[in-house]
């Protein structure tokens, strides 16, 4: 079961563009949404998870079509959002058991089954009985997962899930997720490029509503691969090596600027090869895709 | 802190809401005062528009209001902090905790302060001007600023300071806006129990210390205020007021000084922290179980969705009832009624009555408001639930249907609704065990609890969906329904007054036990399915438009609900639609084709043309009634009864009469068939008013007669839309003959009588009855021109379970099917005045003996609806009693029976008809006398009897002053068989209540206040004032010269056809048996209006020895005499007045060891009396025979002279 992406555009009220004319095709398997803070990733997905009506385009699962028969897709998703909150008062076991009465699994025997497993799963079985209020985030997200998980799903969608998680809680995430089923449909969305390259088949690179790039994570890095070239520089030079080399990502290594360059030869003597990996791809896709922006201004 | 002070303001300035605040209260302020929508305090009538205390009550009522923009502004500035989350950059900043609440408060509170202000603008400016609307400004004075600002400093600003600081500590401590809507509501509760102890005198002093908002101490102190003192004086800041303002004032500090102490202002600590360490230590512990993941099956048919909104419903129920709010306000609302119930819950006389089902039913009843308030606020909290915790994305992505997330916050609210209702259902029948009425009716706790308030309860939170859904924003709902709620009495004001137009008006009406629910099931069943119709359609739009995902724009949401409408939702739409418009229809058809409907500003233009156009014939020479005989055939099961007779007309006159003008029964259900024997024509009909005008064939030379035939038939169709009869019901009837027979010529009575309802149809003011020595009034008796005595014969027929009766005596019964027949004759003339009654009765018999051997023995008989036996021996020997005296002092009893009878409550009063007095089931039937309260019962109905003497026997001319003779006599006849009967204590305690509600009568006087040779059908005054008056003329001049000039006044005028007696003849028989000394008494009484005020200012005693005591008293008197408006003018002093001294009498209660009466001659008098025990208490007029303003300083507690130190 694919899901297809055509041709969806949205506006908000405030003239914000949040998807400017996307068309995906996203298979089963694991499925990475890069891309910055506000590239529109949140409005991709809730339009994915039937919960925003795009201006134009259409969205397909399967048979589905995912703007009309809201039911029908609601029924195969599993959907964990970037932002959610829990009642504070209400044990894990009792909201994820009240949830999953709202999913159909009505038989309540086979529910406190699924319930138990699902904690387990998730390593909250211990906390079952204390109040949500009290969670840690990590934690939380977990209870996220484990309710998007609920009546084993057909289309998983998961915004920015590890945002804010320390690195085990990180990683205990990504396992869980990596354990999802073969013949799913998993969209993560992240603006972590490890994440994506730890987990993912396929992956897109969003920024500002558009698609710049999709494809597998190893194929986009061969694309690039010797074409990035990197130096250790002064703060005061930074400037000057924007203006004139094609910087598309900078950050401190011991308090000094290290400098990403993307050229197709060595810019001079002074750059390093270095060995490409994903990141670098995204920031060279977000750089030109901001670049001819920055022309206009 | 200033920084703090600073920030709110900015904030608060920076905020559009806080002008809207203003405009409100400012609106509010100005359409009460300049629009006749609003009627507070004691305007209307003399009282004055802008009269400082009218404004007060405006201002107060407007403070209730108010509350919940008080407790918006106030109860956020802390929590808002911590909302946001910036408490911990606040709290980590070097401010002292000092610093930070007190500046957050007082910014806050001059806002509130600011808002306020808008109170005082508007009102001012409401009355400054000639608005076009206004009718006209004859009710207001010139302009005076401290007629608003003496208000607004004595209650407007403690108020606020006291509400500021309840919802601060509040806001503060219980960082939930939710516990400030509940300290809004308790305290609204407050006020709402206080103002049920108003009613009671015993429990006044607690209702002015207890209402939060000031309104109960407002009340006690202007209480007595006469029109004149409500226009010039102002709001005393001192007695009851002062009392409450510094408790209220205690309340709010110490709010303040416990917020202080207890507010932490360190962070909130990180509770996962300790958790997190378990939690890895478990983790661990757990890490090898393999986990299978179960098979499972996901289900989504209809019976699924059962599942889901059963799942659900619980879910939001558990949720609402654990809230610390909904706790408190339901533990609030549980607490009040049991405080109701146990320190109030008296009527009339401060009397128990027993604690019925539908007593306890209306008490819960009072709360019915904040049945509204709780249910509109809690649908915004559950509609906004998932947005609230931010778990909106994750329920909206599940695959449930749309209807289940809306059916089951409804349900869940419904459970609420039904909770609240059981639990204070438990609570009434708790109350009736305990008050030892064991008699639980279910069918009014259902009927009442879970019909009528539940069926409210629902309909406002199916709009409370409908508006949220709609607008989608929490708050702008709230308003909204706010708006809507103030809409609809508004509505009533520019003449909308159907009861369809009113979302969720359906009445099930007063509940009798006599009749139950009645003839009002009915129509509520039908408004309820009407509104219910109406609901379903807001329900089903309600679940088409609720934003489900993240889009809230309206174009998205009206694609969507295209998308949503299926055909389930359709046809559910289109059902509800018909039901409402079938319904709607149905019930237009009742009220408005089968029934007349009128508002009332038609009712009263309808009133002033009948005025208009038969005016003329007011005074036309017509003949009167001397005999009458009629048929009444009554089906109580329809609601029809039939009459048809005649009446002997004679031409009394000394004019040949032609014409014969009849006033049919205006009555749209009843129709009326005339026809004159010897030859007749119809001259003119208006058919407006029911009036026609006969030419007779054969004119009538004074002294003739003639027979006039009629058929009356009266049928209930349908149902009307208010003011539905309430005479023929099913078990129950009572009516009499001047609502539904024909009367001769033009009724006066249908006359507008209020001035301002007058001016407003550009009438000519008029007096309200005639002048007492107006021959025309003379001429005819309160019952009336129709008739002066009249012999009277019925047959009357009801259904086989009920018995009829009617005046007269017992000729003949007979059953024919299942109907049974009943005819009654009177042997002797009666008053043109006669009562028709059926219903289920059980009877008791009893006789009388006279206790003169000549007269004959007489027939006592009680007729009561089965259950109600309580007082019927207190009424049996009431009219034993009360026989015997009046026939020891006035003169023997005319009739040989004497019968009562219940009617159901619809109406409050008991009536004297001959040889039969109907008695409401609400004032005698369901008292729960004990040994030290008034006997109402044996009271009432000695009063009734007295009737019998002074209305019947003695019929008096229907002229100004004419109560004085029947109502007022009645009154001093049953006030002295109490006396024969009862302790003095029951006596002192009954003239207590009289004094009250007199002076009380005096402030609500709508046009002048009469002396009671002049009364004017003004209750306080021929019943209250008289039996004051006519108890301390006893006193003066003794009983039995009191007795001896009525038993002389009885004699002269007893069984007279005109001229009939007027007061001032009855003062004559007074004066004659007045020495001269005392005759200025009479004066003081019956001519004027005349008011002491007596004091004791000293009372000191010295002990000679244990039988030898010397008592020093100061006192002060002053004499006053009002005008109609209540302006005093104080009077020479020439007055003989009690000088009484207490003793503690060997029952350990005050007994009198000493009372005389004094020459009093000036102002200040010192007394010195001996007496033989020591002395408690002392004082003038220490048992209140004189009408006192301030009755309780008269005595005072006597101390022991100190020994002068040498």
């Amino acid at each position: 079961m694919n899901l297809s992406i055509q041709n969806l555009s949205k506006t908000y009220p405030n003239g914000v563009q949040a998807l400017k004319d996307v068309n995906l095709e996203i298979p089963v398997g694991m499925f990475g949404l890069l891309g910055p803070n506000g590239a529109g990733k949140s409005s991709l997905m809730r339009t994915i998870a039937t919960l925003q009506e795009p201006d134009t385009g259409s969205i397909q699962l399967g048979d589905l079509n995912v703007l009309t028969q809201k039911t029908e897709v609601r029924k195969v998703l599993g959907y964990l959002p970037q932002e959610f909150g829990v009642y504070p008062k209400v044990s894990a076991i009792d909201l994820l058991d009240h949830i999953a009465v709202l999913k159909g699994i009505t038989n309540g025997k086979e529910r406190t089954k699924l319930v138990k497993s699902l904690l387990q799963k998730t390593n909250l079985w211990q906390h079952r009985k204390k109040g949500l209020g009290g969670y840690s985030g990590g934690m939380k997200q977990r209870f996220g997962i484990a309710q998007a998980l609920i009546s084993d799903p057909k289309l998983i969608i998961v915004d920015e899930p590890t945002a804010g998680l320390d690195p085990a809680e990180r990683n205990r995430f990504l396992n869980l997720l990596s354990e999802i089923g073969e013949n799913t449909v998993v969209i993560l969305s992240t603006h972590i490029v490890d994440d994506v390259k730890e987990l993912c088949t396929n992956m897109a690179i969003i920024n500002q509503g558009e698609v710049l790039k999709t494809g597998n994570p190893l194929e986009a890095i061969s694309e690039v691969e010797g074409k990035i070239w990197s130096k250790t520089i002064e703060k005061e030079e930074l400037p000057t090596y924007q203006d004139k080399f094609n910087v598309i990502s900078e950050r401190l290594i011991a308090g000094k600027p290290e400098i990403h360059v993307h050229s197709d030869g060595r810019p001079d003597d002074s750059f390093a090869p270095k060995v490409a990996d994903l990141e670098d791809v995204y920031f060279s896709r977000i750089k030109e895709s901001t670049q001819p922006a920055e022309v206009a201004v | 802190m200033l920084e703090f002070i600073k920030f709110e303001l900015n904030y608060r300035f920076s905020r559009p809401v806080t002008y809207i605040y203003f405009l409100i209260v400012f609106l509010m302020a100005f359409l009460a005062t300049s629009t006749d929508i609003v009627r507070a305090g004691g305007s209307g009538g003399k009282v004055m528009e802008n009269a400082p205390v009218v404004i007060t009550a405006l201002m107060l009522a407007i403070m209730i209001f108010a509350i919940f923009i008080t407790s918006a502004v106030m109860g956020v500035p802390v929590l808002r902090d911590f909302e946001h989350k910036t408490d911990s950059m606040v709290f980590t900043t070097p401010v002292s905790k000092w610093q930070y609440l007190s500046g957050k408060f007082i910014g806050s509170f001059i806002i509130v302060l600011l808002i306020s202000s808008g109170l005082l603008l508007g009102a001012m400016f409401g009355q400054s001007f000639q608005w076009p609307w206004k009718d006209n400004m004859d009710n207001l004075m010139a302009f005076n600023f401290m007629y608003y600002w003496n208000p607004y400093v004595i209650f407007v600003l403690p108020n606020l300071f006291i509400f500021s600081a309840i919802f601060f500590l509040g806001g503060s401590l219980g960082k939930k806006m939710t516990v400030v809507y509940a300290q809004g509501i308790i305290l609204f509760m407050g006020y709402l129990v206080a103002q049920t102890f108003l009613a009671e005198l015993d429990n006044q002093n607690l209702a002015a210390i207890l209402d939060p908002f000031g309104f109960g101490s407002l009340a006690v102190t202007t209480q007595y205020w006469t029109v004149a003192e409500q226009n010039t004086q102002f709001i005393p800041f001192s007695g009851f007021i002062l009392y409450n303002r510094l408790v209220w004032g205690a309340v709010g500090i110490a709010s303040l000084a416990f917020l202080f102490i207890r507010f932490n202002f360190q962070l909130a600590g990180n509770a996962s922290r300790k958790t997190k360490k378990k939690g890895t230590r478990e983790e661990r512990e757990l890490k090898d179980q393999v986990i299978e993941s179960p098979v499972v099956q996901q289900i989504f048919g209809f019976s699924a969705q059962l599942t889901q909104i059963r799942s659900l419903s619980w879910f939001y129920f558990k949720w609402i009832i654990k809230q610390v709010p909904f706790i408190s306000i339901a533990l609030a609302g549980v607490a009040f009624v049991f405080i109701i119930a146990f320190v109030g819950g008296t009527g009339g006389y401060d009397i128990e009555v027993y604690m019925t089902s539908s007593r306890a039913v209306d008490m819960i009843g009072i709360f019915n408001l904040f049945f509204i308030i709780i249910t509109v606020f809690y649908t915004g909290e559950i509609v906004w639930k998932e947005r609230d915790v931010k778990m909106n994305l994750i329920y909206d992505a599940l695959p449930f249907p749309n209807y289940v997330s809306t059916a089951s916050k409804f349900i869940g609210m419904v459970l609420m609704s039904i909770f609240i209702l059981i639990m204070l259902m438990v609570c009434g029948i708790l109350i009736q065990l305990i008050k030892g009425y064991p008699v639980i009716e279910w069918n009014v706790y259902l009927t009442s609890l879970f019909g009528d308030t539940l069926a409210l309860m629902i309909l406002y939170l199916i709009l409370g969906l409908f508006v949220q859904a709609l607008v989608n924003h929490k708050f702008v709902g709230f308003g909204l329904m706010f708006a809507f709620y103030i809409s609809m009495i508004v509505m009533s004001e520019v003449g909308i007054e159907h009861a369809m137009f009113y979302f969720g008006r359906a009445s099930v009406g007063n509940y009798s036990e006599m009749n139950n629910y009645g003839h009002y099931l009915t129509p509520f069943s039908w408004f309820n399915l009407y509104w219910f119709g109406l609901a379903a359609i807001f329900y089903a739009v309600a679940i088409l438009f609720t934003v489900r995902g993240i889009d809230s724009s309206f174009a998205v949401r009206l694609k969507l609900g295209q998308q949503r409408m299926t055909r389930n939702a359709l046809v559910t739409i289109v059902g509800a639609l018909i039901i409402f418009a079938g319904s709607g229809a149905y019930i237009y058809y009742n009220t408005n084709v089968l029934n007349e409907y009128q508002n009332s500003d038609d009712g009263k233009a309808d009133r002033a043309r009948y005025e208009r156009t038969l005016n003329q014939y007011e005074w036309i020479a017509q003949p009167k009634i001397i005999d009458t005989y009629v048929d009444v055939d009554l089906y109580p099961k329809s609601r029809d009864f039939k009459a048809s007779g005649y009446y002997v007309l004679k031409n009394k006159s000394d004019e040949t009469i032609d014409q014969i003008h009849i006033q049919k029964s205006v009555d749209n259900q009843l129709t009326t068939d005339l026809s004159f024997e010897g030859g007749f024509s119809v001259d003119t009909v208006y058919e407006d008013f029911k009036y026609t005008v006969f030419n007779l064939d054969n004119p009538l030379a004074p002294g003739d007669s003639v027979k006039m035939n009629f058929d009356v038939v009266f049928t209930t169709v349908g149902f009307k839309e208010s003011g539905s009869n309430t005479d023929v019901v099913y078990n129950g009837t009572f009516f009499n003959n001047s609502a539904y027979f024909p009367s001769i010529g033009y009724n006066s009575g249908f006359e507008l009588s209020s001035d301002d309802d007058r001016k407003e149809q550009d009438l000519e003011v008029k007096e309200r009855m005639m002048e007492t020595d107006d021959p025309r009034g003379i001429a005819q008796s309160l019952f009336g021109d129709d008739a002066d005595k009249i012999s009277f014969e019925v047959v009357v027929s009801t259904d086989s379970s009920q018995i009829a009766i009617a005046p007269g005596y017992l000729q003949k019964k007979w059953n024919e099917g299942d109907r049974v027949y009943y005819h009654y004759k009177m042997d002797t003339p009666m008053v043109n005045f006669y009562s028709i009654i059926s219903a289920d009765f059980v009877v008791i018999k009893d006789t009388w003996q006279p206790p003169v051997d000549t007269l004959q023995e007489v027939n006592l008989e009680i007729y009561y609806n089965k259950g109600h036996e309580y007082n019927t021996e207190r009424m049996m020997n009431g009219m034993k009693e009360a026989l015997t005296y009046y026939t020891k002092n006035f003169s023997p009893y005319q009739f040989r029976q004497l019968r009562i009878m219940e009617f159901p409550k619809y109406r409050s009063f008991a009536q004297s008809f001959a040889n039969t007095v109907p008695f409401s089931e609400g004032i005698g039937f369901i008292q729960n006398i004990k040994t030290n309260d008034v006997d109402l019962p044996f009271y009432v109905t000695a009063h009734e009897v007295a009737h019998q003497w002074w209305g019947h026997q003695v019929t008096e001319a229907g002229v100004k002053g004419n109560a004085m003779l029947s109502e007022t006599l009645s009154q001093y006849s049953a006030l002295m068989v109490m006396k024969k009967n009862f302790k003095p204590e029951i006596i002192k305690e009954f003239l207590k209540h009289e004094l009250n509600s007199y002076l009380m009568g005096r402030t609500f006087e709508q046009k002048k206040e009469m002396p009671l040779y002049q009364v004017e059908g003004q209750g306080y005054i021929h019943y209250r004032k008289g039996s004051l008056v006519m108890y301390a003329l006893q006193d003066y001049i003794g009983e039995d010269s009191v007795n001896a000039a009525l038993k002389r006044f009885n004699e002269d005028w007893a069984f007279k056809d005109a001229p009939y007696p007027t007061s001032k003849d009855l003062i004559s028989y007074y004066r004659e048996v007045t020495p001269d000394s005392l005759q200025y008494i009479i004066t003081d009484m019956f001519e004027t209006i005349t008011l002491f005020e007596n004091k004791t200012t000293e009372a000191e005693y010295e002990k000679v020895s244990d039988t030898e005591y010397i008592v020093d008293l100061d006192v002060s008197t002053i004499k006053y005499q009002a005008d109609s408006l209540g302006n005093e003018e104080a009077q020479r002093l020439k007055d003989w007045i009690d000088i009484g001294v207490f003793a503690e009498g060997s029952d350990g209660k005050d007994s009198l060891i000493y009372l005389q009466k004094h020459k009093i001659t000036q102002e200040e008098n010192s007394f010195t009396l001996t007496v033989g025990a020591e002395p408690v208490k002392a004082g003038i007029d220490p048992i209140n025979k004189l009408i006192d303003r301030n009755p309780k300083d008269n005595v005072k507690s006597v101390t022991e002279k100190e020994e002068e130190a040498i």
